[in-house]
């Protein structure tokens, strides 16, 4: 050690805190703060391509294995968290998933769905070939074909449509997502509206809250620098974004953060809350309400904040011409139009206490502007008017001046990045009123769930429909009218099942093909998990690695197991069959650049988007001596920017402003072109002016900012959308009573919620994923012991939970755990298979029947051990794997987002005499009935457009046709 | 107590912000992080636990007591509570708490908490590993150990000796004799600084390796030096006792600064060097591997 008396130390103290000051002083961070990966965790990334790790199987034995760590991101939810596979440089079988340190997002973590990918890959009943039906649908009589057979049939099929002008009858349905944009573009390339996805099942109704407030339709919550974290979800479990949000949320809590959880059900998350509140399901619009007055009656919100950045202006003169059109004013009639909503009349619709709601509306008041909140299925999923939700809960961001500050919840798009591929497509020029019905102009996203009813209604019929890491057969409500519009050729041409692993879907499907896993395809991707931008890339790990050791690999199939192709491969293939010779214009945009006439391959596709759009990137690959897809094939992600801020504050450069005209209401438009973004991430697009200026920004204060992407360029706490569009009495954040509000319960009703999840199964792929299932297989509803003593039911005992349409039979679960009058019924399990193939760990085998009185569904055999290529499948312990509770449930489509309001008003009672565990029983013709019953709630496009358009233009949509496929047909001005 | 906290930061993987602060310290350019990579993560951990743990190994009874010391002040106790850089980081803020006390009982708390932290959890540890990391690291990294070296012990010149030398060392076992324990309890402990007064490197056995005329093995220190001692006992041990004889020079080299933990780790090293010197002369006697003691064979 050296001699103390050498050095200066005081010297050195000096200038390490005049350095420290000055940089404090510019607004800088001296000390980044720790980033020390921990010692036991990662193999350093300069080892990544050799690394060396004992063999476990060898044990006791110590025999070192050589592995390959290639990066890939998981597939198993949307959160997309960085993965590394460990590839056995002996054999180049991926022999296990850990980690990838290098991913922002994910930071190295990862939940257990993420190494599971390990029991998909090597799952013994995966699909590994292109599969024909052989019998009838759903018979499970299956040939294998050649991909170049099924390509063939199903692009001939595509080609026919187009020449004939049949666009709508391709349609292309979408379940976990994949690239960011890829399908999307695709079929506008083809020219086809047929994009539809899950997303009415699923968040549409909390994203409606948020894009009619701000304009982008995520919250991108920065939990880590939160003072107060309020969460409409279970997100320290199974939330969305669950792996990369969770671990913030816990930096925040270790940092002194107080935790808000509002859930009826007490899930982990509520274990883990400061304050845990188990409102009556639907009546969580009514606590933030309360909140809002409260903050605002006592002027504790952020007044300049919301001076500045609200529309309430615009609020004033349409609800209020009368009043003076000035703050004070608008402050009090903000009072008073939310003077009802007390502590009191929270606690009477809730049922939480008033004391309970004031403490945490103190906690919100003290938050400041580190006031993070969330709210993406949940409640918003679970009610009628659920959106309100989510729009009440961003009501108290806006208030306390919260919107994309540190430790504030941010709009998504800020915190994303798209980067621009190398070819954008036209807009297609058709509509579609299969995903689109007249009856949902608003309907944030595709109304999904409807389509065989709407088939039905219509006598519409679908030439190729492909269903896509989808299975709308299980997952959606009203099961059994999908199987009847898949079973029916006269709604149903051909069904492609593009499925990595066996579904109740692809059981009627006319082709299943097999696509890849996490480690078997192709994405890039990028979602809103904290204050920065990130790009993320999924890889087939094995073709990475193959050319790590120098092979050149063109096909992904070549290095993927079986057949199992990667998905970009499979369209761009599939676009070249439909127009092999670029007649219909289709093909120009899957060709490559530097080879014109020829087929873009995936290298370049990714070498162009990494080399030409993603900033930084290609500065931080020349770093270390390599390409920007090299360097992406090696570390799998690359943070873009850390740090976003307040986009909407920042100044717009002088280089657009050309012409600027400011309006009344403060927008600012501008005769200069929109400069070329590299990230393309999805925008509303709103309206120039009438002289053919662009939207530039908002005039606040003098200056000309960004603002926000709505029709006011601020935020909407006003929403002219709503109020045009048949809905004035909503147009203000409010709180609408749920169809299973108290008042609209039948005596000895019950709520039952059924959306939860455990944090360990993957939607409706994880039948086969041993580890997981063996820690989750089954689930019991559960019920209060209150509820429970009433029925003279114990934990165990068979109930009969009795829905609009039909009913199940379950085991019951008594616990504590959930509110009186509601019972809870998981999300997962209950998967069933009515042949022999399917997956057999978690699948039950089924008799299915269609009779006179409807469906029904009967359990022939459970899970348990059986023989095969894997030992472990020999020892499966288990039997029960839970019950398929969604078949009995009809659809409730909300009037407004279109989202599926999943909270059912059931009756619970013990088993009957016969009743057996697992039935299901659905009476013919009911859903029907239930379908048109909520459609009477609808005001359709044709009766309340203002300006003969089927749909509010700036509004966001997958897929956008071109501006004249918006008009009303002139044949049909109802619009249905 | 600026450097403290900057050479804190500096402990950690190099980043670009951290040009400045070792601009302000007079070090020389940024390493790159495999530089990093290779010192902390393969050759000399900077964790106290690994240092004076009876086991040589992050975490166990060790961790618990450098975490049990956050939890008395009060803190949050971090993930890595025996990292080198949380508990430097931990020292300066109690020194800033310190400054910011007016004098009185508060003020003497935070001191003696200081002086703890100090001699308990830094300097029972760090000059042997600060000498090491001077041997081999990249010159960014000595420099930084020198610097860190002379700070901490001008703050033991002005906080002064404790009463009693630290409980990481009043607790550590010794190294056992293999004749009595077996040969795999003493590989095991020939690897745990703490017990033998030596930090065996991966690259210190590398140079043994390469001393005693063997190929080395691949793989972890344990791993290694039971191929080293299977392949040549006597030459093996001959090399360790005198790697202990010299690591005994190096603890007398910082005893006028912490004379107690000197004394601590000198006892050790020599231990260990004759119980070293004894079994190689022991294996001459016997002829080579085949009459190694039957402990220190491999299997």
């Amino acid at each position: 050690m050296k001699n103390r008396d050498r050095v200066n130390l005081k010297r050195l103290n000096e200038r390490v805190s005049a350095a420290r000051r000055e940089a404090e002083e510019r607004g800088e961070s001296f000390y980044p703060g720790p980033s020390r990966v921990h010692l036991a965790s990662f193999p350093p990334k300069e080892r990544w391509d050799d690394w060396v790790e004992l063999d476990s199987r060898a044990w006791p034995r110590r025999v070192e294995k050589r592995y390959m760590l290639v990066p890939t991101t998981c597939f198993n939810c949307e959160s997309a968290c960085g993965l590394l596979a460990y590839v056995d440089r002996d054999t180049l079988e991926v022999r296990k998933f850990e980690g990838n340190p290098e991913h922002p997002g994910s930071r190295g973590r990862n939940c257990a769905k993420g190494p599971a990918t390990a029991n998909q890959v090597t799952d013994p009943d995966r699909i590994l070939y292109p599969l024909k039906r052989a019998g009838e649908r759903g018979s499970g009589q299956w040939t294998r074909v050649s991909w170049d057979e099924a390509l063939d049939d199903i692009a001939g099929r595509i080609r026919r449509a187009l020449e004939e002008g049949r666009q709508k009858e391709i349609m292309y349905h979408v379940g976990r997502p994949g690239e960011d944009g890829f399908t999307e573009r695709m079929l506008a390339a083809w020219g086809v509206d047929g994009h539809n996805s899950h997303t009415n099942i699923c968040s549409s109704g909390a994203r409606a809250g948020y894009h009619l407030w701000m304009g982008m339709d995520r919250p991108s919550p920065d939990h880590a620098h939160a003072r107060v974290i309020l969460l409409v979800s279970s997100h320290l479990e199974t939330g969305h974004y669950f792996n990369p949000h969770a671990q913030r949320i816990i930096d925040a809590k270790a940092g002194g953060a107080k935790l808000v959880v509002l859930d009826t059900r007490l899930s982990n998350t509520a274990t883990h809350a400061d304050h845990w509140l188990s409102p009556y399901p639907g009546s969580e619009a009514a606590i933030f309400l309360s909140i809002a007055r409260w903050l605002v009656a006592n002027r504790l919100h952020n007044r300049d904040f919301v001076r500045r950045w609200w529309n309430w202006r615009e609020f004033m003169a349409e609800a209020h011409p009368d009043l003076p059109p000035d703050f004070e004013r608008f402050e009090e009639t903000l009072e008073e139009m939310y003077a009802e909503y007390t502590f009191e009349y929270a606690a009477r619709e809730s049922g939480v206490e008033a004391d309970t709601i004031e403490a945490v509306a103190r906690l919100v008041a003290g938050a400041g502007t580190r006031l993070s909140t969330h709210n993406w299925r949940s409640a918003a999923a679970g009610n009628l008017g659920g959106w309100q939700v989510a729009r009440t809960l961003f009501l108290l961001n806006a208030l306390m001046g919260a919107v994309a500050t540190e430790g504030g919840t941010h709009p998504n798009s800020w915190n994303k990045f798209v980067p621009r591929p190398i070819h954008l497509p036209r807009h297609p020029e058709h509509w579609n009123d299969l995903t689109w019905p007249a009856e949902y102009p608003l309907a944030l996203m595709e109304m999904s769930f409807l389509l065989p009813h709407l088939l039905k209604r219509s006598g519409d019929f679908l030439d190729v429909y492909f269903t896509r890491v989808y299975n709308p057969v299980w997952t959606n409500p009203d099961g059994f009218s999908w199987i009847e519009m898949l079973t029916d050729p006269e709604r149903v041409g051909l069904h492609v099942a593009l499925t990595p692993t066996w579904n109740e879907t692809a059981h009627f499907a006319d082709y299943v093909l097999p696509m890849g896993l996490g480690s078997e395809r192709h994405d890039v991707h990028s979602y809103e998990q904290y204050a920065g931008q990130w790009v993320g890339f999924r890889q087939p790990v094995l073709r990475a690695a193959r050319e790590r050791l120098g092979e050149s690999v063109s096909d992904t199939r070549e290095a993927n197991p079986g057949e199992v192709w990667e998905e970009n491969e499979f369209w761009i293939d599939l676009t070249w069959r439909i127009d092999p010779d670029g007649d219909l214009g289709i093909r120009s945009f899957f060709e490559s650049r530097a080879r014109p006439g020829t087929k873009l391959g995936v290298d370049e596709y990714y070498g162009w988007m990494f080399e030409n759009s993603v900033p930084g990137l290609p500065a931080a690959a020349a770093r270390e001596g390599v390409t920007p897809l090299e360097y992406m094939r090696r570390y799998g992600a690359f943070e873009v920017a850390s740090r976003t801020g307040a986009l909407h504050d920042e100044p717009v450069p002088d280089g657009e402003l050309e012409d600027v005209r400011v309006d009344a209401d403060g927008r600012a438009f501008t005769r200069a072109p929109k400069p070329d973004s590299p990230n393309v991430v999805p925008l509303p697009v709103v309206d120039g002016d009438a002289d053919g200026r662009r939207r530039a920004g908002v005039e606040v204060d003098g200056r000309i900012v960004r603002g926000f992407p709505t029709p006011s360029g601020r935020l909407e706490f006003w929403s002219g959308t709503l109020a045009e569009w048949g809905w004035p009495e909503l147009a203000i954040p409010g709180y609408t009573r749920s169809h299973i509000h108290r008042e609209n319960l039948e005596e000895g009703q019950m709520v039952l919620i059924s959306t939860f999840r455990v944090p360990i199964q993957i939607h409706t792929r994880s039948a086969n994923a041993k580890w997981l299932d063996e820690i989750a297989h089954t689930n019991p509803l559960w019920i209060h012991p209150r509820d429970a003593r009433g029925m003279g039911v114990r934990t165990g005992d068979l109930v009969r939970v009795e829905t609009e349409i039909g009913h199940f039979v379950v085991r019951a679960w008594v616990t504590e755990g959930i509110r009186p009058g509601v019972v809870a019924c998981s999300h997962h399990m209950g998967r069933w298979k009515v042949a022999d193939h399917g997956q057999n760990q978690a699948m039950a085998t089924v008799d299915l029947e269609r009779g006179e009185e409807g469906w029904s569904l009967r359990r022939r055999k459970g899970g348990g051990p059986y023989e095969s290529a894997d030992a472990d499948t020999s020892r499966i312990w288990w039997t029960d794997v839970g019950v398929h509770q969604n078949l009995t449930f009809p659809v409730h489509p909300d009037p407004i987002s279109g989202s599926h309001c999943w909270h059912q008003a059931v009756r619970v009672s013990a088993a009957r005499p016969g009743d057996a565990y697992g039935d299901i029983s659905v009476h013919a013709g009911r859903s029907g009935q239930v379908f048109r019953k909520w459609l009477e709630q609808t005001r359709p496009a044709g009766r309340v457009s203002p300006d003969g358009t089927r749909r509010p233009y700036w509004l966001l949509r997958p897929v956008r046709p071109t501006r004249e496929a918006y008009q009303l047909p002139a044949d049909d001005p109802a619009g249905g | 107590m600026e450097v403290i906290r900057a050479l804190a930061t500096l402990a950690e993987p190099p980043h670009p912000a951290h040009a400045p602060i070792a601009c302000a310290l007079d070090l020389p350019e940024l390493p790159r992080p495999a530089d990093h990579t290779e010192l902390f993560l393969f050759q000399l951990y900077p964790f106290a636990s690994f240092h004076v743990g009876a086991d040589g190994m992050l975490g166990g009874e060790a961790a618990d007591r450098v975490a049990g010391f956050w939890r008395a002040l009060g803190s949050e106790v971090p993930g890595e509570p025996d990292h080198l850089s949380a508990l430097l980081g931990l020292y300066a803020g109690l020194a800033d708490a310190e400054a910011r006390e007016s004098a009185g009982a508060g003020r003497i708390l935070r001191r003696e908490s200081r002086k703890a932290l100090l001699w308990e959890h830094l300097l029972s540890w760090l000059p042997p590993y600060l000498h090491a990391v001077g041997e081999i690291a990249h010159p960014f990294y000595r420099q930084w150990a020198e610097l860190l070296g002379a700070a901490l012990l001008s703050e033991a010149a002005e906080l002064g000796a404790p009463d009693r030398l630290p409980l990481h060392l009043r607790e550590a076992p010794p190294l056992e004799d293999p004749r009595v324990t077996g040969g795999e309890a003493f590989l095991s402990q020939l690897t745990t600084p703490v017990r033998t007064g030596m930090l065996l490197t991966r690259a210190d056995l590398a140079r043994c390796a390469g001393d005693v005329g063997l190929g080395r093995r691949a793989g972890e220190r344990r791993f290694v030096l039971k191929a080293l001692l299977s392949s040549s006992p006597e030459d093996t041990l001959d090399w360790l006792g005198r790697e202990a004889a010299r690591w005994r020079g190096v603890h007398e080299g910082y005893r006028a600064e912490a004379e107690a933990v000197s004394r601590f780790w000198t006892s050790r090293a020599d231990a260990a060097h004759r119980l070293l010197v004894e079994l190689s002369r022991e294996a001459r006697k016997g002829g080579g591997p085949a009459s190694a003691p039957a402990t220190l064979r491999a299997r």
